[in-house]
């Protein structure tokens, strides 16, 4: 519906849809439904050729003399062999070396993290915590703590932070080390292998599972809120 | 997908509970260049923001500005759901928001151009009422102002 609110301004748009069912009832001026996953709207990740042909049947609509435009995205292909749906940490049974030590784990993630870097000219979704890569391991420290007691703090989290947006961030950039770090060593993995992998064979996994556990325990809306984004 | 009916039944339920606007009419203005000659804007959902930026929080109606020129590397996404795959924007930027593939339009003449700063929103959101009112309009205006002639929305 933002696409209306700026056309009723004065901005001819053009929306990308994921939804169909949605966009019908809301009625943006042009969009093209893609079928594609969530997280791929465009298509592929580097994709350039696919991604071109997403943005230039988006633009075509603009020639559109009426609307609204819903039109859909010829090509029927899942991207690759991704999954409809994001696989989730419910669905994945978590080996028994999970449970192993998520301190080093995370200390050796690192090290293969420093070379995604390199790779990739600094380019990383690790970041909302607020708290550097470097200071990862007392991070999952804290986890470890919050998970068995639901107390605990890490020095630097931002005054504004509260402490389950806080748990909530840190778990977000933990995942964006271990994907990123396996991606450097397995590129061509879809997202499911990457998620089972992390929920089925990382100690990171195996205390997000329990960091959830003990947010979901809380009467408290917002700790309930973060574990649902921490895994389901 | 998501077609639905390919999404594992949780999802597709889920999907179809959300709170959804219902619209009778449609704003609609024709561009006023062709669009080899017109300023694009990018403006998506997908919780994007500069790293120095203030992140957003769940339900957050507000916006940020990116600048156009800014390099992946310095953009984050803090609409971090676990209901879409982040392998996606982690590996290409471009998936959610194709700032290069527009560049490379511009580039080629297919586009006029870019107008100086993209924007972002929150997505999923339940409440948009602020938006309707205040944030969307705003932006508008600060498109117009920077002389856009159209706009892509993306999702994540």
């Amino acid at each position: 519906m933002l696409a209306r609110v700026l056309e009723a301004h004065g901005i001819a748009t053009t929306s990308i849809s994921l939804v169909r069912e949605h966009t019908e009832k809301i009625k943006p001026p042009r969009a093209l439904f893609v079928p594609f996953p969530f997280g791929h709207a465009l298509g592929r990740p580097n994709d350039a050729a696919l991604q071109h042909r997403v943005l230039t049947a988006a633009l075509d609509l603009l020639a559109a003399p009426a609307g609204p435009v819903l039109a859909d995205f010829p090509e029927d292909a899942e991207p690759g062999d991704e999954t409809p749906g994001p696989v989730q940490a419910s669905a994945v049974q978590a080996a028994a070396a999970a449970a192993g030590d998520a301190v080093a784990e995370t200390k050796d993630v690192l090290r293969a993290h420093a070379r995604w870097l390199a790779v990739h000219g600094g380019r990383t979704t690790f970041g909302l915590s607020g708290i550097a890569a470097e200071r990862f391991p007392e991070v999952v420290g804290f986890l470890q703590r919050f998970a068995e007691t639901g107390e605990g703090d890490v020095a630097g989290r931002a005054a504004d932070v509260s402490l389950p947006a806080f748990v909530r961030w840190a778990a977000d950039d933990l995942k964006s080390l271990y994907y990123e770090s396996r991606l450097l060593t397995q590129p061509a993995a879809t997202g499911a292998e990457i998620a089972r992998w992390f929920w089925g064979e990382t100690a990171a996994g195996h205390v997000l599972r329990r960091v959830r556990d003990r947010l979901d325990a809380s009467e408290d809306p917002r700790w309930k809120a973060a574990a649902f984004g921490v895994a389901r | 997908m998501p077609r639905l009916d390919r999404l594992p039944e949780a999802s597709r339920k889920g999907l179809l509970a959300l709170p959804v606007q219902v619209n009778d009419t449609t704003p609609f203005v024709r561009p006023a260049r062709p669009l080899a000659a017109a300023r694009l804007a990018l403006v998506t959902t997908a919780g994007l923001h500069l790293r120095s930026d203030r992140r957003f929080g769940p339900g957050e109606q507000t916006f940020r500005a990116i600048p156009s020129d800014t390099p992946a590397a310095e953009i984050l996404q803090s609409h971090t759901s676990i209901g879409f795959d982040r392998t996606a924007i982690l590996r290409d930027l471009n998936v959610t928001f194709p700032i290069d593939r527009v560049r490379e339009l511009v580039a080629r003449g297919v586009l006029g151009g870019l107008v100086r700063e993209a924007y972002s929103f929150m997505g999923a959101l339940r409440e948009v009422a602020k938006l309707e009112s205040e944030s969307g309009p705003e932006v508008a205006r600060r498109l117009r102002d920077a002389g856009a002639d159209v706009a892509l929305l993306t999702p994540t």
